[in-house]
């Protein structure tokens, strides 16, 4: 039982409170945000992942909260630091493996190793030949002659090994093999090194964050749109199924509408936040027939995007 | 001493029902058909996560969930095991779980086109096989 996360673990001295905390954070790209004013806080331990469309901000927000980007406004902090300000005592405390996998190329597998190892006081030997022993990799190897999914699963071991408090991990399975992202997410639930720490995981792979996560944080066009466990954000979106012997109702005046499709005369939505009352909606718009069903998670967070996701303009 | 029972049960990504919701539907279903019988031991938290690969902590939800409803007991420091059967719902929640299920029936075999006669028969002998009893 040790290995199970505890949600609200025992804060230490001055622990700060929130693993990751910001407030009214921006960050401007010339014209774009970023990041819009994000209030975010994530509590300590478990495994929060994030998810949100392409450029929703997700890479930006860990760039600013590891400081290696200054916020445009507002402020961010980790593990109770500001992320501008960050010691090397603090960011002895972060693991983070970023989804390029950036490792210095001319480097032997063994001498990376060892230089990292040297690095961290809490360095932990057998969380990284647990988790490399899943990859062929040999030490006199240079990081430059490993495959994508090899350098991910070094990128991991490394991280893993250094015990931080907070492991931030930036799409971590992309390009490994089934067999490898196996290992790597039982490393990531049941290894004693990863159950010590708050995880921030941000993937698009729903079939993982539903394994895996504790918290489900959705950021859409740099904005928290929710932060709660999935099944609790699947909960809020249903599947409606109506027939309009006449007119449909406009989409504008749908409640909670996330997506609308027409297939073979009948109108199929799917809403946010929606009871029994919807059925009531649909049958004083005129529907004939109104069915009601839930929706798996994939496609919960799907629509749930695709309602501000960029399309080309309507032809 | 009884050793904990392996669970057989599958879970999937993708599905409408949460994997919490398919664990505690797959159990209540395995105590209910006596394939679970009772004073069994479950697998333990961690073990059963490890078994589906999915996070402790999901496990941990439903097996309280099932606890809280009475299908499993807890004996302190040694593990879960299957609780004497009782009554576990409410009437009125046993009442609607049975109007659910009558009415999926009947929409199911209406499409067949058996006389009434025919169907009764054979949900009867279903329930025999099972072991139903007769009366309350």
């Amino acid at each position: 039982m040790s290995a199970v996360r505890t949600a609200v673990p025992t804060p230490v001295q001055a622990e700060a409170e929130w693993a990751i905390e910001t407030r009214a954070l921006s960050k401007r790209y010339g014209g774009k945000l970023a990041l819009d004013a994000l209030d975010l806080q994530i509590a300590r331990g478990g495994i929060h992942a994030i998810v949100g469309a392409n450029g929703a901000g997700k890479s930006t927000l860990f760039r600013v909260l590891l400081g290696f980007l200054p916020p445009t406004s507002g402020t961010a902090a980790i593990l109770g630091c500001d992320s501008q300000r960050l010691k090397p005592s603090d960011r002895r405390r972060i693991g983070f493996v970023n989804e390029e996998h950036t490792l210095p190329g001319w480097m032997r597998v063994a001498a990376l190793i060892a230089m990292q190892r040297r690095l961290y006081p809490l360095w932990s030997q057998a969380a990284l030949d647990s988790v490399l022993g899943q990859f062929h990799v040999l030490p006199d190897q240079h990081v430059s002659e490993l495959s994508r999914g090899e350098r991910a699963g070094l990128n991991l071991a490394l991280a893993l090994a250094q015990r931080p408090d907070i492991l931030v991990l930036d799409e971590p399975t992309l390009g490994l093999d089934v067999v490898a992202k196996r290992a790597f997410l039982e490393a990531l639930m049941y290894s004693n090194e990863a159950a010590a720490s708050t995880v921030i995981y941000c993937s698009h792979q729903m079939e993982e964050i539903e394994r895996v996560a504790d918290n489900l944080i959705i950021l859409e066009r740099g904005q928290l749109r929710n932060a709660s466990a999935p099944d609790t954000f699947c909960a809020r979106v249903s599947h409606w199924i109506a027939e309009f012997p006449f007119q449909p109702p406009p989409p504008a005046n749908v409640p909670g509408l996330l997506q609308m499709q027409r297939l073979d005369g009948l109108n199929h939505y799917v809403v946010l936040d929606q009871s029994a009352e919807f059925a009531e909606f649909l049958r004083s718009a005129g529907a004939r027939t109104v069915n009601c069903m839930a929706v798996s998670l994939d496609r919960a967070v799907n629509s749930f995007l695709a309602k501000n996701h960029a399309a080309p303009a309507a032809a | 001493m009884q050793r904990t029972q392996a669970l057989m049960i599958q879970i999937a990504t993708g599905d409408s029902r949460s994997i919490n919701k398919q664990i505690t539907d797959a159990v209540r279903m395995k105590i209910a058909t006596g394939e679970l019988r009772e004073g069994t031991q479950l697998p333990s938290v961690r073990g059963l996560a490890q078994q589906l690969t999915i996070n402790p902590n999901t496990v941990a939800k439903a097996y309280a969930e099932l606890t809280t409803e009475g299908w499993l007991e807890s004996r302190a420091g040694v593990g879960l095991y299957v609780a004497p059967t009782r009554q576990r719902l409410s009437e009125s929640e046993r009442e609607r779980r049975l109007d659910d299920a009558v009415q999926r029936f009947v929409h199911d075999v209406v499409a067949l086109d058996y006389p009434a006669s025919v169907l009764q028969q054979r949900v009867q002998l279903a329930l025999r096989a099972l072991g139903v009893r007769k009366s309350a």
